[in-house]
């Protein structure tokens, strides 16, 4: 059940896209969604969706991950769409008592739906390279100007460090206690919503119970270690911009321009 | 007709990601009634998938497993009735306890069986003296008590099902040699009073040679061996290539042996090997 959640889960490998300085990459990620929403024309938007594309590509991202990624969302996108469609006023396809089905319709939810499904792809492009220690430490450097505001952005990314550091630890753990409730015959699937509540507590108490305990353990090791906050603490690994990074702004700034201009060039899709 | 039975069962992990890994390949196997299997094998190879497939947590990815001669995956088959005669303790069971008091943790169990309140209390004060659980602690709350006494909780909550195959993963783990010895011998006991079917892993090759009757090695998702406790520990290279050990005892008598001894290699208790030496001994006098 857990393990078929992907969006941002992270495929570790060793490509040019993984490379990437994480804050050129999440900036980068932004401008994408930027881009695909300044895109008006059909080739535009077919371009860029190549683009990501071309990216999975690099990265290695296997196909069947960038579905399963999609998957989850697909109903909402469906559900947008159907509004779409008969929401949209414009050159009648199709009548039926109140609702009226336009061509324009048809265009906008179909532009919406790849529009959509190309955002997710490109956030998850990020999250499928970038390792969640790194993607922190990304914001951590892009957040740092605001520090002189005594805005704790230190405590924030080390917070935002031991939250996805413990995902996998709890999931892993709601899994096993789950399977040992199991075994001793707790039924999480049948009876009323009532029930169903009810049989989630021998997951639930156990799950916490550890959760603090983890926590606990977790706060001693730092203390012994000596841990007092971000104040005079060095990196290990420094982030410095690469000669990739800079051509991946170029690429990305290209792709935009192209966008940009097609818009003027091309008519727009709806 | 054996209890447990496995027919070619294979299992994958994370199928269609970069992650996809052999957890158990091809295994076929049959554990007759009333043994005590003692199941080593390095951390990794694939026990506990291996042991959650016998109550039908996992669902095999090919290939079959069989409960008393019944495919327990076949259609209709009732895996949660399952669950109560295959009982699985999970390795540090103390941290599934939930209940406000000790009584109602162990009762948990016979509760989803749809038993009477009687026959409820029946087995909980049985599965308690079982685990050596006080009756002076059924009232406490399980969190107040220390790490060996939970432990003990938990394993009585699995015996309240007075389940006919018991299967533990390292129910020792993490205790005290005193904990440690105390629990082995209360599953012994349990297992020669009631004739269950247990199967245990440990990491001490000597718990195993001193309380099983046969040994299952499992290696990187196979069976390396699966046989009597003299048997597999006769291959001693081989378990010592797989990164695992054979009892100290053994060690000594199979140098004796190399140095040209006439003691057999195959002695794997203390107490063996006291007999084994005065029978030497005795040849030599006369």
């Amino acid at each position: 059940m857990t393990r078929d959640i992907t969006i941002g889960q992270f495929l570790p490998g060793d490509s040019i896209i993984h490379r990437l300085d994480p804050r050129i990459k999440t900036l980068l990620a932004l401008f994408y969604m930027v881009t695909l929403f300044v895109a008006q024309s059909a080739v535009g938007l077919a371009i860029s969706a190549l683009f990501i594309l071309f990216v999975a590509v690099l990265a290695h991202i296997p196909f069947r991950m960038l579905l399963s990624g999609i998957r989850p969302l697909i109903i909402i996108i469906i559900i947008a769409g159907v509004f779409n469609m008969f929401y949209i006023p414009g050159h009648a396809l199709w009548h039926f008592g109140i609702l009226t089905i336009t061509r324009e319709g048809i265009g906008t939810a179909a532009f919406m739906g790849i529009r959509v499904i190309f955002l997710i792809l490109g956030a998850s492009m990020l999250t499928y390279t970038t390792s969640p220690i790194l993607l922190t430490d990304g914001l951590d450097s892009m957040l740092s100007p605001l520090a002189k505001l005594h805005f704790p952005v230190h405590e924030l990314s080390m917070m935002m460090t031991i939250a996805l550091r413990f995902i996998p630890t709890l999931t892993e753990e709601t899994q096993k206690i789950m399977q040992a409730q199991k075994a001793r015959g707790a039924d999480f699937e049948s009876g009323n919503i009532l029930r169903r509540a009810k049989a989630l507590l021998p997951i639930l108490i156990p799950l916490f119970v550890s959760a603090f305990r983890r926590a606990d353990e977790l706060a001693l090791a730092m203390d012994c270690r000596c841990y007092r906050g971000g104040e005079g603490r060095t990196k290990l690994h420094i982030l410095r911009l690469q000669k990739r990074d800079g051509l991946a702004v170029c690429t990305s700034s290209l792709l935009f321009v192209i966008v940009l201009t097609l818009n003027f060039v091309l008519p727009h899709a709806y | 007709m054996p209890i447990i039975q496995t027919e070619d069962l294979t299992y994958l992990y994370g199928v269609g990601t970069p992650f996809e890994k052999t957890a158990l390949n091809h295994i076929n196997l049959s554990i007759e009634e009333g043994e005590f299997v003692g199941v080593i094998g390095h951390t990794g190879s694939g026990k506990s998938t291996l042991l959650q497939h016998f109550n039908g947590l996992i669902k095999p990815s090919a290939g079959r497993v069989l409960i008393d001669g019944k495919d327990i995956w076949e259609k209709g088959a009732n895996r949660q009735a399952l669950r109560f005669s295959v009982g699985l303790v999970f390795q540090y069971p103390e941290y599934q306890i939930f209940e406000e008091t000790v009584y109602k943790d162990v009762a948990f169990g016979p509760r989803n069986m749809g038993l009477s309140e009687k026959e409820v209390d029946i087995r909980v004060r049985e599965a308690a003296t079982f685990s050596g659980v006080e009756d002076s602690w059924l009232e406490k709350s399980p969190f107040a008590l220390s790490g060996g006494q939970k432990r003990r909780v938990a394993i009585a909550g699995v015996l309240a099902m007075r389940p006919k195959v018991l299967i533990l993963d390292e129910p020792a783990a993490g205790l005290d040699p005193r904990g440690r010895d105390a629990i082995l011998d209360r599953i012994c006991d349990y297992q020669r009073t009631q004739g269950t079917t247990v199967l245990l892993v440990s990491h001490s090759m000597e718990d195993i040679a001193r309380i099983a009757t046969r040994v299952l090695v499992m290696d990187k998702g196979s069976t390396a061996f699966y046989g009597d406790v003299s048997t597999v520990f006769s291959h001693a290279k081989e378990l010592l290539s797989m990164g695992l050990d054979v009892p100290q005892i053994t060690r000594v008598f199979m140098r004796l042996h190399e140095m040209g001894l006439p003691v057999q290699p195959s002695i794997y208790t203390v107490e063996q090997g006291k007999n084994e030496i005065l029978r030497v001994l005795k040849e030599r006098e006369t």
